[in-house]
């Protein structure tokens, strides 16, 4: 087992997790985390991509996921602090107006 | 010149435009100056255009106003043709036409859609103008269609009655029906020819080698166009219903000009028809039968615009025969002369109505004789010209007819001739009677309606002699002479020239056969009519009915029809399959939408939780393939 | 000798790296205070700044530092720090799904750590150093583009900001 193949799999396991934290934690909070730490793992994943191919435009790619990530933050935390104070929670599973 | 002739044709549209948009507001006066001035312009100018055509010797003059569909050298050119035949036609279109439209000033007088029924008639007029002097079969159809339509509208004019109203539709339904035989007649013409201007097709059949297709199969294609139009069996039904009308629309379109157009179209035609043998026996055949059946039938109607209607099918029918046997210019010659003694019968039928405060039934009328002379006379001499006494002008037609029935190269025979003539006796009969029921014997009118009797006003009683004139004269005017270059009359065997005299003299003898068996049914004690219809009851009774000819298609096309529409189209097509699939598919939508609306319960961990597992069957799918 | 030994301390250094961050990633999930969620996530991409320290891209690792670790988790520790957090989530912190998305997200980890797996053997890893020279000539000439783009998306994002406030102070204005 060479050591990029183990680091890709180590970013799909980060990925997973991080998609089972968004699903099963109600916290809002928790989940924008469990967010980023996707996004993260799908960084270590193009860095071991730009590495194994020795190219940079992986490493031009996760150069801009970092000002998306910062770009996401600015507008979610805003979101988050207007939802609290409409109803009070941070349950996610208390915001249900989008049900068809 | 080319301008008088496209003048012949617009001026009665500006008339239709200008009674039709503003007639209402510019009162009766100046609508019946604008409605009478324009047709009785364009007779003058048709008597200009006639005499200039004369001098040049009967070549035609053409007017292109306009070229439709122009594609690569080929197109469909709108022109106007006239030659001697078109000219004929149109002297007695706009002639009958100006005539009837003074009628109308006195007739029509007191109905609260005046300028509308003069828009009508001159929308009329332009269109069977259109139609006469059209060069081209697509015109002429334009005008065929158009002068439907203005039939249409005149025959519901009264629309608030449904019966008239009725009677308009099936007009128009049973004229389609014909028309379809025009158009596929137009296809197949222009198939095989490569044009649809009529004097090119008769020529392209006159030059041959024949075209690729059978100048029979055109020749019937367009013959039942014709039969529509002209009333020949089996689409007569709706002449009879016209009536419902005003009368002088029954004489000027019912009678006397836009029923005659399907003699007029295979008259145009006949380059085609000479060389069409099945055609013209076709032709023959239906032309003798709808004469006699319909002579049988007139004499046992009531309605006396029935049985002047009945009458006009019967002469038809004549004029056919005439065409069948490849007289054509006898035919137009026909005609002229019915045009002028059908036109005064139905006026005078329409002044003798008028007279009576609407009453049309000859069962209540008699003895008007003295009351209303003018009409009297006029309506007599009219009769006695439609039933053939000489010389007065339907003699004359009528006995050419007869001989050409005899005698023609072209599909004469004895038998044909024999029908012929036992029509005649029956015509006259039935004239007579209608002569004697309306004016003679003793008054059946209630006296209420008997108080009330008058003679019409003097441009309507004008008229009527104008007309009662030209009955009697129209016949000395040897229009199958003067068409001759362009119509040549069938060659008559060389052995049957010596009955020429002898069935003349039985001609004469026919008319007055006729006059005498009436006088003797009717004039002395008209229950002798009545003792003799009971004794033959079945046979009455059929004729009465029209030998059910109305009954047999309501039974045998119009319940077929209804229940296939209601049946299959309506109940099973449209609401079974076209409204259920459609309510199927609402359902389908709505039941699924009903399913997957579970889906969107709003729940975010559910959404993201159903986005993972898709994807991780979509991803164990794809890589488990590969 | 000691060039061995570096090579092994490399390793060891990048497994103890990746083990870190993997502790990290599994205690978010089952931790119930939001704060130490913030706290792991911060373990988690400190580690991962490691491993791209490892790699070579050390520009990247600092930026994962400086972006993710300061920038990023600062704000979202102040927010934790701000609300209130003992809510109902605080006390049921896992919703329903939690076997079923554990069954799911595993089939996902399995299925695509198979394909890794048995696709990429034959490839040899890179030798030369990634140098950030390199990275700014192509970043500056081949992909300024998407650089200008990511630009338009920053002042979207400025916007959308801005307009989320404004809605926050009209509904208690």
């Amino acid at each position: 087992m060479d050591k990029l193949s183990a680091l890709l799999v180590l970013a799909l396991a980060l990925f997973a997790l991080g998609f089972v934290g968004v699903i099963i934690r109600r916290n809002v909070l928790v989940m924008l985390m469990c967010m980023e730490l996707m996004l993260n793992a799908a960084n270590l994943a193009l860095v071991t991509l730009a590495r194994q191919t020795d190219t940079t435009a992986g490493a031009v790619l996760v150069f801009l996921a970092f000002v998306v990530a910062a770009a996401e933050i600015a507008i979610a935390i805003p979101l988050v602090l207007l939802l609290v104070r409409r109803r009070r929670t941070l349950d996610a599973g208390a915001y249900a107006e989008l049900k068809g | 010149m080319a301008l008088a002739l496209t003048a012949i044709v617009l001026l009665p549209l500006f008339g239709f435009l200008v009674n039709g948009l503003a007639g209402n507001r510019l009162g009766h006066r100046f609508v019946s100056v604008v409605g009478c001035s324009l047709p009785i312009a364009t007779f003058a100018l048709a008597i200009l255009l006639f005499a200039e055509l004369s001098v040049r010797g009967g070549a035609p003059q053409v007017a292109t106003l306009y070229t439709w569909a122009a594609i690569a050298g080929s197109g469909f050119d709108v022109a106007l043709y006239l030659d001697p035949l078109s000219a004929v036609m149109t002297l007695v279109v706009t002639g009958v036409g100006s005539l009837i439209h003074v009628y109308s000033i006195g007739y029509m007088k007191e109905d609260k859609s005046y300028a509308r029924y003069f828009a009508y008639l001159n929308l009329f007029l332009f269109l069977m103008l259109l139609l006469v002097l059209a060069r081209s079969l697509l015109v002429l159809f334009v005008g065929w269609e158009g002068v439907g339509l203005a039939s249409y509208l005149l025959i519901g004019f009264w629309f608030d009655d449904p019966d008239k109203a009725r009677a308009g539709k099936k007009a128009f339904v049973t004229n389609r029906i014909g028309d379809a035989g025009f158009l596929l007649g137009m296809f197949a013409l222009y198939f095989a020819v490569g044009t649809l201007d009529m004097d090119r097709i008769n020529a392209a059949f006159a030059a041959g080698p024949p075209p690729a297709v059978p100048a029979s199969l055109i020749g019937i294609l367009l013959f039942i166009g014709a039969t529509g139009k002209s009333a020949q069996i089996p689409l007569h039904v709706w002449l009879p219903d016209a009536m419902a009308g005003p009368t002088p629309v029954s004489a000027l379109i019912h009678a006397a000009t836009m029923v005659t157009a399907g003699v007029y179209l295979v008259a145009r035609m006949s380059g085609v028809y000479m060389h069409a043998e099945t055609a013209s026996q076709v032709i023959t055949v239906v032309g003798a039968a709808t004469a006699f059946f319909a002579a049988t039938v007139a004499i046992a109607q009531h309605d006396i615009k029935r049985v002047l209607a009945y009458s006009t099918i019967s002469q038809l029918g004549f004029m056919f025969v005439a065409l069948g046997v490849g007289a054509y210019g006898v035919a137009i010659f026909h005609v002229m002369t019915h045009a002028f003694f059908k036109a005064c019968l139905f006026l005078g039928a329409g002044s003798v109505i008028h007279a009576l405060g609407g009453e049309q039934d000859v069962r209540k009328m008699g003895g008007l004789a003295r009351r209303i002379p003018v009409t009297f006379v006029t309506f007599a001499v009219a009769t006695a010209a439609i039933a053939g006494i000489p010389p007065l002008a339907g003699f004359f037609s009528k006995d050419e007819i007869l001989w050409y029935a005899f005698a023609s190269d072209h599909g004469g025979s004895v038998l044909l001739w024999a029908v012929g003539a036992a029509t005649a006796l029956l015509t006259a009969f039935y004239m007579f009677r209608l002569l004697w029921l309306t004016f003679l014997g003793r008054s059946r009118m209630t006296p209420e309606v008997e108080h009330h009797v008058h003679e019409s006003a003097t441009s309507m009683t004008g008229v009527l002699v104008v007309l009662a004139v030209a009955s009697a004269a129209g016949g000395f005017v040897a229009v199958p002479h003067y068409l001759e270059p362009l119509l040549p009359l069938p060659p008559v065997a060389e052995h049957l020239q010596q009955f020429e005299a002898p069935l003349l003299w039985l001609s004469v003898v026919i008319a007055f056969a006729g006059l005498a068996l009436a006088a003797w049914f009717f004039g002395g004690d008209a229950r002798r009519a009545e003792r003799f219809g009971a004794r033959i009851a079945a046979l009455s009774r059929v004729l009465a009915n029209k030998y059910y000819v109305d009954e047999f298609y309501e039974r045998v096309l119009g319940r077929p029809l209804t229940w296939i529409s209601d049946a299959v189209f309506l109940r099973l097509s449209d609401r079974v399959l076209l409204d259920g699939s459609l309510d199927g598919m609402v359902r389908l939508a709505r039941r699924t939408a009903a399913a997957f609306c579970v889906v969107q319960s709003g729940n975010l961990h559910r959404y993201l939780f159903l986005v993972l597992a898709g994807s991780a069957m979509l991803l164990t799918w794809s890589l488990g393939r590969g | 000798m000691i060039e061995a030994t570096l090579q092994y301390a490399d390793t060891a250094l990048l497994v103890l790296f990746g083990v870190f961050a993997l502790a990290g990633a599994v205690a978010m999930l089952v931790l119930r205070h939001p704060m130490r969620v913030a706290m792991a996530l911060i373990g988690t991409m400190i580690s991962l700044g490691g491993i791209y320290g490892l790699l070579g891209v050390h520009f990247i690792a600092a930026f994962q530092v400086l972006i993710y670790v300061s920038a990023v988790m600062v704000f979202i520790v102040y927010v934790i720090m701000l609300l209130d957090v003992r809510d109902l989530s605080f006390t049921h912190r896992f919703t329903r799904l939690v076997v079923p998305a554990a069954a799911a997200g595993l089939l996902f980890f399995v299925v695509l750590g198979h394909a890794v797996w048995r696709d990429t053997g034959g490839v040899q890893p890179a030798t030369a150093l990634f140098g950030i020279g390199q990275f700014a000539v192509d970043f500056l000439s081949r992909y300024w583009l998407q650089f200008e783009v990511t630009s338009v998306l920053l002042v979207a994002a400025v916007v959308a900001a801005i307009v989320v406030v404004r809605l926050d102070d009209k509904d208690h204005g």
